[in-house]
């Protein structure tokens, strides 16, 4: 009830935040994917790399987001105060599933199908992009699924370095103490979390058919 | 008529449980529990007063450090599960009493003191000798290219600067609001709301130009910061004493007995310097209180 009506009064500031949380979480996923599924290809084109990059991208998500933040304050480009680098660390962030999936996917793949490939007289970038991924699709986008759905929760802590978003509602109720701000921005990152999981798993449904 | 009869009797038996959890702890203690909130300061207080307590009385004195917030620190007070810790008087009036903010050091710690015994009962001790304000902080460089001495001066070049603040000091009733009006602050933008420990390391580096710290913080001297005068005094006093439960006080008079000797003890350098000692170089904070203790009161 309370919650309704501290909707009620902040409609404007909730749906800003609310908006700034969807670019944050839209932003760093898409780069993510940019980075990430290049990456995966590349460990299945260099299995020496696969351990060192994959044991990275995991350490990486262990560093609690407050020192990953305090690491890149004094960063020229990628660092600063601001919605960049809250970027920067959800990519980060983002990285491990969407590596660790795009290189499942492909490696994978039916080693038959791929002698197939070859035998027709394929190159190495057309069988990756004819066959090894329309065939790892699936798994390719259960990694972008897991890093989007984690993204929606970890893009509160974009908040701590005035980034915005929902979880500037959590650090106000936790600072003052007051419950219905910190579900005024728990609650609807849980939803669009949940939201984001549907909507992904549909579309993955469609790919991995 | 049943179902409410057996309602009645387990909360009848819970409460027996929780009496009976309570009365537990509170018959075999002679043993004295002290808290802290969830900063250095507070648990290197905490950790003198435990030390001081022991050595002057002889009891045991079970530390429950870094606990949360002053919300955590007073629930846990009032419920007796601490018996003592640090509080601050303005936060005290402020936060837990919920006056609007006043500037006089006695008449906060008076009101403090009357409506923690009649009201909580809780008593104040003497105060510590420092007082933790909001210290509004910019580079050293800035304040001198700027001639920056008080917040006065700052109003000046505010249009000029990026501020960045945590977020309690954004809410609070003796924040910012409160300190953009009685000094005409029009910064740049609106104040960047961050983490309160990462405005220090914004600040550093020249993401923002003036943060609010605590003026015993002793990243302000590490990063060579300057803290700037509250010239119109609108940061309500800050003055750090011990808050204890007054049955302990009863029961012990000679625990309050010495904390009195700490009273007045403990300057704000002197706490800015054990910070530094704790915070920068890593010193154990126990060594740091028993040496004090060793130095200050033999």
């Amino acid at each position: 009830m309370n919650l309704l009506r501290f909707y009620g009064d902040h409609a404007r500031e909730a749906f800003g935040l609310l908006g700034q949380h969807l670019v944050l979480v839209g932003a760093s996923t898409f780069l993510a994917v940019l980075i990430g599924v290049p990456l995966g290809v590349l460990l299945t084109r260099r299995p020496a790399w696969r351990g060192p990059v994959l044991g990275l991208a995991n350490v990486f998500q262990t560093i609690p987001s407050l020192a990953l933040f305090g690491f890149l304050i004094p960063l020229p480009f990628l660092g600063g105060i601001g919605a960049r680098t809250a970027i920067v660390a959800l990519v980060v962030y983002a990285l491990l599933p969407i590596v660790r999936n795009t290189y499942v996917g492909i490696s994978g793949v039916d080693p038959a199908v791929r002698e197939a490939g070859r035998g027709m007289g394929m190159t190495d970038g057309q069988l990756l992009t004819m066959v090894e991924i329309p065939l790892g699709l699936g798994v390719i986008f259960a990694g972008v699924r897991v890093a989007t759905v984690v993204g929606v929760g970890t893009a509160t802590i974009a908040a701590a370095i005035g980034a915005g978003g929902l979880g500037v509602y959590i650090f106000r109720g936790v600072s003052t103490v007051d419950d219905t701000l910190i579900l005024a921005g728990a609650l609807p990152a849980a939803i669009l979390a949940l939201i984001a999981d549907g909507l992904l798993g549909l579309i993955e449904r469609r790919l991995a058919r | 008529m049943t179902g409410g009869l057996s309602v009645s009797r387990t909360v009848g038996r819970l409460s027996a449980v929780v009496l009976a959890l309570f009365g537990g702890a509170c018959s075999h203690r002679d043993r004295i529990v002290i808290g802290a909130k969830n900063f250095t300061e507070s648990d290197f207080l905490a950790e003198l007063l435990a030390q001081q307590i022991e050595r002057r009385t002889g009891l045991p004195v079970e530390r429950r450090l870094h606990l949360g917030g002053t919300y955590v620190c007073h629930e846990a007070i009032t419920s007796g599960k601490i018996d003592l810790y640090v509080e601050y008087t303005g936060t005290a009036y402020t936060e837990i009493l919920k006056h609007p903010p006043i500037a006089d050091a006695d008449s906060v710690y008076r009101a403090d003191s009357l409506e923690y015994a009649k009201t909580l009962g809780l008593t104040w001790g003497r105060p510590l000798g420092f007082n933790n304000t909001f210290a509004i902080t910019v580079r050293r460089a800035d304040a001198e290219k700027y001639g920056l001495r008080t917040i006065s001066d700052v109003a000046r070049i505010a249009p000029r600067l990026r501020a960045g603040f945590g977020y309690e000091f954004l809410q609070r009733a003796d924040g910012f609001g409160g300190l953009a009006r009685a000094y005409g602050l029009r910064f740049a933008a609106p104040p960047t709301a961050m983490d309160l420990g990462l405005t220090y390391r914004a600040l550093a580096q020249g993401n923002v130009d003036l943060i609010a710290g605590n003026s015993t913080d002793g990243t302000i001297q590490a990063l060579d910061l300057v803290a700037l005068e509250d010239d119109r005094h609108y940061f309500p006093p800050y003055d750090a004493a011990p808050v204890m439960r007054t049955e302990l006080v009863t029961r012990h008079p000679e625990v309050a007995r010495a904390l009195a000797e700490l009273a007045g003890k403990l300057s704000a350098a002197e706490m800015r310097r054990l910070n530094l000692a704790a915070d920068v170089e890593h010193r154990d904070i126990a060594a740091l209180a028993r040496e004090w203790l060793a130095k200050n009161l033999p």
